[in-house]
C-alpha cells in the first residue's frame, strides 16, 4: 500500500511546492520573504519532481492520475507519467533545483524595482506547467499545460518591463510561441478527429494512428514538427531564442534553455516516435535537415556574437540541432528497420538532451553571476574576472568545456555517441542514406569545431587578461546562494560523464518502452566502456578522466619538484610599449574575425571604415572609425514579409472598428441574420 | 615559374667562410662560432638565443648583425639564432646610443628577458654614444641603462667582432 502511494505523494508534493510559490504574492511588501518563499517552493517542488521521475524511471510503472470532472467535454484532465516523460521531468527538475537556489540570490538585485512576489509566482507556475506537460496523457491536458508554460515564461521574460528591448523580445517570444501553439493544436485536432476517439487520450491516438491515411499522418507530423520545433528553437523558428534569453533574468534563461527548449524536443519525440509510430523515410530526413541547419546556423551566429547571453542562446539553437540530428538518424534507421542503429541514435540524442541541460544551465548561471557582478553582458566590456570572481570562473570554464564537447566532461560523451550513431549509416548500401548521413557527420564535426572556438572566445575574453571597463574592474563574486546553485550544477557535468553507463541504461529503458529495442542493446559493457554496436568503437569517460587528471597532476608535480623556486614577477611583454591599456587586448570581435572571414559568404557583413584625415595632408590621420554589422537574414527575408503582411491585414481590419455604436449594432444584426439563415437552411 | 628558373640559374649563393672575410689577423669565424657554441652549451645548456635591440642606432650595426645571418656567416647552421621576443632570448645585442624614447623600452626588454641573461653593447655608439654624445635626444650609453657584459667597439664592428663580443659575454657567466 505504501509503495503504491509513494508516486502520488511525490506528485502532490511537487504540485504543492510549486503552488506554494503563490504565497509569495500575498506576502505584504517584503521582497526578502517573497524571494525565500519562491525559492523554497520551487526547490521543494523540483526535488519532489526529481524523486517522482526517478521512481518512474526505476520501477517503470507509469504514474497515473486523472480528474475527469474537469473539462469533461474535452476528455477531462488525464495525467500519465511514463518513462519518456519521466526522463524529461528529471532533466527539468534537475535544472530547476540549482536554478531556484541561484535565483534566491540573483533576484535580490530586483528588489524594489520589480515585483518579486509576481516573479516567484511565475517561476513556480512555469515549473509546474513544464512538469505537467510531460505528465499529460491527453490532448487537452497537454495543450493547457503548454499554454500555461508559455504564459508564465512570457511574464518571466518581460520581468525588466521598463526596458523597450525587453518588451520587444517579449512580443517576439509571445508571437512565436503562439504560432507554435497553433500548429500543435492543428496537429492534435487533425490526429484526434481522424482517430475517431472521444477522449483524445494518447493511448487512443497511439492505437489509432497506424490505420490512418498517409496524408493525415504526414500532415500531423509536419504540423507537430513545426509547432514543437518553434519551442525547441529549430531553424528557421529559432528567432525568439536570441531575443528572449538575454532579456530574461539569468536563472530563468537557464530554465528556458536547459528545460523548456527540451520540451519542444519532447513533443517531437512524443508525436514522431510514440504516437505516430514508424513513419516513412523522409520524416527522419526532414528532421536531419532541420537539425543540420540549426546546428550550423546556431554555431555560426554564436561564434560572432559579443553578447554573452545571446551567444549562449545561439549555442542552444546549435545543440537542439545536434539532438535533432540524432533524432532524425534514429527515425531514418527505424524506417529502414535497423533497430540497433536506431536505438543507438535515439540514445545519443536523449543523452545529449540531459548533458546539454547540465552544461548550458551551468553556463547561464555563471553568466548570470557575471551580469550580477558587472551589469553588462557585452564581452568587450568584461575581462579579468578570473582574479575577481574565483567561484564563477571555474564554473564558467566547466560549462564551456562541456559545451565545447571536450573530454572528460559530459558534452564529449554524447557528441561522441552521436558520431558513432551516424557511422553505421555512412556504410549503408542505399546511396541516398549514405550521402545524407555522411553530410550529417560533416555537420557534426564542423559544428563541434566552431563550438570549441566559441567557447575559447566566451571564456577567454570574459575571464582572462585585464578588465576592459571600470565595472568589470569592480566585479565581486556572487553571494552564497548563487555560488551554491551554480557549483552544484557545474559538478553535475563531470558526474554525468562518470556515470555514463547507468545513464545509458536509463535512457535505454526509456526507449524500450517506445520501440522494440534489440536484446543486444545496450551491449554488455566491460567495466566503464561505452560500446557502440554496428561499429567497433570503445570509449571510457572514466579512463579518460583518470588519464587526464593523472597527466595534469604529473605535470604539476614535475614543475613543483624540478623547476627553480626562484620567481620574478614582471609585466606582460608588450614590445616595450610605455603604457599598456585594456584597449590593446584581443577583443571578442577580433577573435572571431578570422573565422568570420572564412564564412564571409554566409554572413555577408556590412563593414564601414571611415578615415578622418587632416585637411592639409591626407597622411595625417585624425580619426579612424570602423563599424561592422551582420545583417539578420532570417529577419529580412523570412520574418520581414510576414510581419509586413500581418501589419497590413491588421490595418485593413481596423476599419471595421469605427467607434460608432450604430455600426456595431448593424454588425450584430447582420451576424444574427446570417446565423438564423444558416439554422433555418440546415 | 620564373622563380624556379632563377633558382636553377643562380644555384646556391653561399661561399665557404674563411680567413678571406674580415681583416687580416682576425681569428677564423668558424672557429669562433664553434667556441661560442661550446661555451653556450656549457653555461646555458644549449645554443644561445639572441634578441637584437635597436636603442637608437644609425642601422650601420644592424647591417653587420644582419650579415651574421646572411649567406656568408649563416649563424643558424651553428644553432645561434635571432629570436622574435626577449622572452625567448638568452642574450641581448643592443646597438646605438640609448635615445630618450628608447630608454624605458630597453629597460623593459631587459626585464622581460629571463635569467640568466647577457647583454652585449654593439658599436661605438652603444659603448660611448659616439658622435651623438651630448645630444639632447640621447639618454646615455647602454651601460647607463642596463648592465652590460661585453662591449664590441667599431663603427660599425665587423661580424667577426660581434662574434668575439658574444664569446666574451658568455665567458662572464658563472657556471650553474
Amino acid at each position: 500500500m505504501g509503495e503504491t502511494l509513494l508516486p502520488q505523494t511525490l506528485f502532490l508534493a511537487m504540485v504543492g511546492g510549486y503552488a506554494a510559490t503563490a504565497a509569495a504574492l500575498v506576502v505584504p511588501q517584503s521582497p526578502r520573504l517573497s524571494r525565500w518563499v519562491g525559492a523554497a517552493g520551487s526547490t521543494i517542488g523540483a526535488s519532489a519532481g526529481l524523486a517522482l521521475a526517478a521512481a518512474v524511471l526505476v520501477t517503470g510503472t507509469p504514474f497515473v492520475a486523472q480528474a475527469p470532472g474537469i473539462l469533461t467535454p474535452a476528455g477531462g484532465l488525464l495525467l500519465s507519467l511514463d518513462r519518456l516523460g519521466a526522463l524529461f521531468l528529471a532533466v527539468l527538475s534537475g535544472v530547476a533545483i540549482p536554478a531556484s537556489v541561484f535565483g534566491l540570490g540573483y533576484t535580490a538585485g530586483y528588489g524594489g524595482r520589480y515585483s518579486l512576489g509576481w516573479m516567484a509566482f511565475n517561476t513556480g507556475g512555469f515549473l509546474l506547467a513544464m512538469s505537467l506537460v510531460v505528465c499529460a496523457a491527453n490532448v487537452i491536458t497537454l495543450v493547457l499545460a503548454w499554454e500555461l508554460m508559455a504564459l508564465a515564461s512570457y511574464f518571466l521574460v518581460v520581468t525588466e518591463h521598463d526596458d523597450p528591448a525587453v518588451t520587444r523580445a517579449g512580443v517576439w517570444y509571445a508571437a512565436m510561441t503562439h504560432a507554435g501553439l497553433l500548429a500543435i493544436l492543428a496537429a492534435f485536432f487533425l490526429l484526434g478527429a481522424a482517430s475517431g476517439s472521444t477522449g483524445w487520450s494518447f493511448g487512443e491516438l497511439r492505437s489509432a494512428s497506424p490505420s490512418l491515411s498517409p496524408v493525415v499522418r504526414n500532415a500531423v507530423f509536419l504540423l507537430a514538427l513545426a509547432g514543437f520545433g518553434s519551442k525547441a528553437g529549430l531553424v528557421p523558428l529559432h528567432i525568439w531564442l536570441p531575443r528572449a534569453h538575454p532579456a530574461a533574468p539569468s536563472h530563468v534563461s537557464a530554465l528556458m534553455s536547459g528545460a523548456m527548449v527540451k520540451l519542444g524536443l519532447y513533443g517531437i519525440l512524443r508525436v514522431g516516435l510514440d504516437l505516430l509510430g514508424v513513419g516513412p523515410l523522409w520524416w527522419g530526413t526532414v528532421v536531419i535537415g532541420l537539425g543540420a541547419a540549426s546546428a550550423l546556423v546556431g554555431v555560426l551566429y554564436a561564434l560572432v556574437d559579443d553578447d554573452l547571453k545571446r551567444l549562449l542562446a545561439y549555442s542552444t539553437v546549435e545543440n537542439v540541432g545536434l539532438v535533432c540530428l540524432g533524432i532524425g538518424a534514429g527515425m531514418v534507421f527505424r524506417s529502414l528497420g535497423d533497430l540497433e542503429a536506431s536505438a543507438l541514435a535515439f540514445t545519443a540524442a536523449l543523452l545529449h538532451v540531459i548533458n546539454h541541460a547540465a552544461f548550458k544551465g551551468t553556463l547561464f548561471l555563471a553568466v548570470g553571476s557575471i551580469v550580477h557582478a558587472t551589469g553588462t553582458r557585452d564581452m568587450n566590456r568584461l575581462g579579468g574576472l578570473a582574479r575577481r570572481m574565483p567561484w564563477t570562473t571555474p564554473v564558467f570554464l566547466v560549462g564551456a568545456l562541456g559545451l565545447a564537447a571536450l573530454p572528460p566532461l559530459n558534452g564529449f560523451v554524447s557528441e561522441w555517441l552521436l558520431f558513432q550513431s551516424f557511422l553505421p549509416g555512412v556504410a549503408s548500401s542505399r546511396a541516398s542514406i549514405a550521402v545524407l548521413l555522411t553530410l550529417g557527420v560533416g555537420t557534426l564535426a564542423l559544428a563541434g569545431g566552431l563550438a570549441a572556438a566559441t567557447c575559447v572566445k566566451a571564456f577567454g575574453i570574459s575571464c582572462l587578461a585585464i578588465p576592459r571597463s571600470s565595472r568589470a574592474e569592480a566585479a565581486h563574486d556572487a553571494p552564497g546562494s548563487m555560488r551554491a546553485g551554480m557549483v552544484a550544477l557545474a559538478l553535475a557535468c563531470p558526474a554525468l560523464a562518470v556515470f555514463t553507463i547507468p545513464l545509458l541504461r536509463t535512457v535505454t529503458s526509456v526507449l524500450g518502452e517506445l520501440m522494440a529495442v534489440p536484446g543486444a542493446w545496450p551491449p554488455p559493457n566491460a567495466g566503464f566502456t561505452v560500446q557502440a554496436p554496428g561499429v567497433d568503437a570503445r570509449m571510457s569517460p572514466v579512463a579518460i578522466l583518470v588519464v587526464l587528471v593523472g597527466v595534469l597532476a604529473g605535470v604539476w608535480l614535475a614543475v613543483r619538484l624540478l623547476a627553480s623556486r626562484r620567481r620574478r614577477t614582471g609585466e606582460t611583454w608588450g614590445c616595450g610599449r610605455i603604457v599598456q591599456t585594456p584597449r590593446m587586448q584581443y577583443t571578442a570581435t577580433a577573435f572571431a574575425e578570422p573565422l568570420r572571414r572564412v564564412f564571409d559568404e554566409l554572413y555577408r557583413p556590412a563593414d564601414d571604415l571611415i578615415v578622418d584625415v587632416h585637411p592639409d595632408s591626407r597622411y595625417f590621420i585624425q580619426g579612424i572609425e570602423y563599424r561592422s554589422r551582420l545583417p539578420r537574414w532570417f529577419m529580412r527575408f523570412l520574418y520581414g514579409p510576414v510581419v509586413q503582411a500581418v501589419v497590413w491585414a491588421a490595418t485593413r481590419t481596423r476599419t471595421l472598428q469605427s467607434g460608432s455604436v450604430n455600426l456595431y449594432l448593424a454588425y450584430i444584426v447582420a451576424v444574427l441574420v446570417v446565423l438564423l439563415g444558416l439554422t433555418i437552411g440546415f | 615559374m620564373k622563380l624556379f628558373a632563377k633558382i636553377r640559374q643562380v644555384g646556391l649563393a653561399t661561399e665557404p667562410l674563411g680567413p678571406t672575410h674580415g681583416r687580416a689577423g682576425d681569428p677564423d669565424p668558424v672557429e669562433l662560432v664553434r667556441a661560442i657554441d661550446e661555451r653556450s652549451r656549457k653555461v646555458i645548456g644549449r645554443s644561445v638565443a639572441i634578441r637584437q635591440v635597436d636603442a637608437g642606432s644609425c642601422n650601420g650595426c644592424e647591417l653587420e648583425i644582419g650579415a651574421l645571418s646572411g649567406p656568408v656567416y649563416d649563424l643558424e647552421r651553428f644553432g645561434l639564432h635571432v629570436v622574435a621576443s626577449p622572452r625567448h632570448a638568452d642574450l641581448l645585442l643592443v646597438t646605438g646610443p640609448v635615445t630618450r624614447n628608447m630608454e624605458v623600452p630597453l629597460r623593459k626588454t631587459w626585464e622581460a628577458t629571463p635569467d640568466p641573461k647577457l647583454v652585449v653593447a654593439v658599436g661605438e655608439c652603444a659603448e660611448s654614444c659616439g658622435v651623438f654624445a651630448g645630444s639632447y635626444a640621447v639618454a646615455g650609453r647602454v651601460a647607463d641603462v642596463v648592465p652590460v657584459d661585453a662591449v664590441v667597439r667599431g663603427c660599425p664592428p665587423t661580424p667577426t667582432d660581434i662574434l668575439r663580443g658574444i664569446l666574451a659575454a658568455l665567458g662572464k657567466v658563472p657556471h650553474g
